[in-house]
């Protein structure tokens, strides 16, 4: 599997959330605060539930959207995995699955932001989940 | 209080730092600087992703030829606290964490050598303080709003890197500025590889600590909308009008802030300056020329001094 699929709902009985990564302003270029608008239909839930992703290990994650007052919706967003509730999350199947999810996020957006560039940058700063792509 | 830099600093670059830490209480944050020598005050401001280390090579010279050395981390960086969330982080903040440190320390007559992030903050506050100024020194910076540098238009490589979510991947999760970013940022990687890398990552250990890292790039205004928009339009029109004698070095191979365009400019707004000084260096010159900068500061600041006496 490697593709990134957005999915309904996740089972998270006997699990936790291991966190992967936090944006505090997901509006710093609207476009992407508008795909996640888009895509997980933030118009009309807002707050009431995140998103779910399935990433290319399997693993499901979840997108927590982030309200500040005064600010559009959302302003920032939290990727957490949904792992069983007791054990470690490998770092690197981590870290593999976050790329996809943020190539897969860049392909989204769309416009001026191309996978090809988020590529290219992760491969100038030899991010080890760029060689693959 | 040196537990501290023992801990963060390798071994082998402790020789290269041997300054005692101190720290001082700003704005609600603690901030480490150094404070070496005895004279008038020369304040060596860093920017984004360094730290005081940055001018390792400069910190010995001027303090022997009869100055004062100053250098702050600024919050976020280097020995100082880091705080772990985004709004913590503003340009005005920045300025008045500065502001705090000078009066606290009752500076005045200071020369101010202000690098990258270190020139809109620096800069801000030498214009709103302008009795404690006595010159300017400037490297690889800017002081107006857009159009900043074309590089921070491209989307490859410099948006990328610190768009939404991409921003804490790259720059947090993978150091790429702390570590890659400035060894692609310097003439003799080589060296700075052997001698100088391991100190700058050394102080940004964990993604958390990396924050700002991500945030000050989201700050360069790149259209009237921009956050820093008017504050950088303020900058431009004090500076235009300041008569404080100045220097503008710039490093010749800066791709960053290219010197015909950025050196020229400053050179524009403020024609009395001395300059540009090009040297060997990309955007963080200090790594290559650390003893020609501190020559060329000290000579300045000597040539300041003899006109002092004439008059």
């Amino acid at each position: 599997m490697t593709e990134v699929t957005v999915i309904e709902k996740a089972d998270l009985d006997g699990k936790r959330l291991a966190f992967g990564l936090a944006e505090d302003r997901i509006g710093h270029y609207p476009e992407f605060r508008e795909f996640f608008s888009r895509t997980f239909g933030l118009e009309y839930k807002g707050l009431a539930e995140p998103g779910f992703v399935r990433a290319p290990s399997g693993i499901v994650y979840t997108l927590i959207f982030i309200g500040r007052s005064g600010e559009p919706f959302p302003s920032g967003v939290e990727i957490n995995a949904v792992v069983d509730a007791l054990e470690p999350i490998d770092s690197e199947t981590l870290d593999r699955d976050l790329w996809a999810i943020l190539r897969w996020m860049i392909g989204g957006v769309g416009g001026a932001w191309t996978v090809e560039d988020f590529d290219r940058t992760g491969r100038l700063y030899r991010v080890a989940a760029a060689s693959a792509n | 209080m040196t537990i501290q830099a023992d801990n963060m600093l390798p071994a082998a670059l402790r020789e290269q730092w041997p300054y005692p830490p101190r720290f001082a209480s700003v704005n609600g944050w603690r901030m480490h600087y150094i404070d070496e020598g005895e004279g008038d005050p020369v304040v060596l401001l860093h920017g984004n992703p360094t730290w005081g280390f940055l001018y390792r090579d400069i910190i010995g010279p001027l303090v022997r030829s009869g100055r004062r050395v100053i250098v702050p981390d600024m919050i976020g960086f280097g020995l100082s606290e880091k705080p772990v969330r985004e709004q913590a982080h503003t340009l005005d903040g920045h300025s008045a964490n500065l502001t705090a440190l000078m009066r606290q320390l009752d500076l005045s007559k200071i020369t101010l050598v202000c690098h990258d992030w270190g020139g809109p903050t620096g800069l801000s506050f030498a214009m709103s303080n302008k009795g404690r100024i006595r010159a300017l020194a400037l490297m690889s910076t800017w002081a107006w709003p857009p159009p900043a540098a074309e590089f921070h238009t491209r989307i490859f490589p410099w948006r990328m890197m610190h768009a939404p979510l991409v921003g804490p991947y790259f720059l947090g999760r993978h150091k790429a500025l702390a570590g890659r970013g400035v060894y692609l940022s310097v003439v003799d990687r080589e060296k700075f590889a052997r001698t100088a890398r391991a100190a700058y990552e050394a102080v940004l250990p964990d993604p958390a600590t990396r924050l700002l890292t991500w945030v000050w790039p989201r700050w360069i205004p790149l259209d009237q909308e921009a956050r820093a928009f008017e504050r950088f339009k303020w900058l431009e029109q004090e500076l235009s009008r300041s008569k404080f004698p100045t220097m503008i070095i710039w490093g010749r191979e800066d791709e960053v802030f290219d010197a015909v365009t950025f050196s020229n400019r400053f050179k524009q707004m403020i024609p009395h300056a001395e300059g540009p000084h090009l040297v060997t260096g990309r955007h963080f010159l200090q790594e290559d020329s650390g003893p020609e900068i501190a020559d060329l500061i000290r000579s300045f600041l000597d040539r300041l001094d003899e006109r002092q006496v004439a008059q």
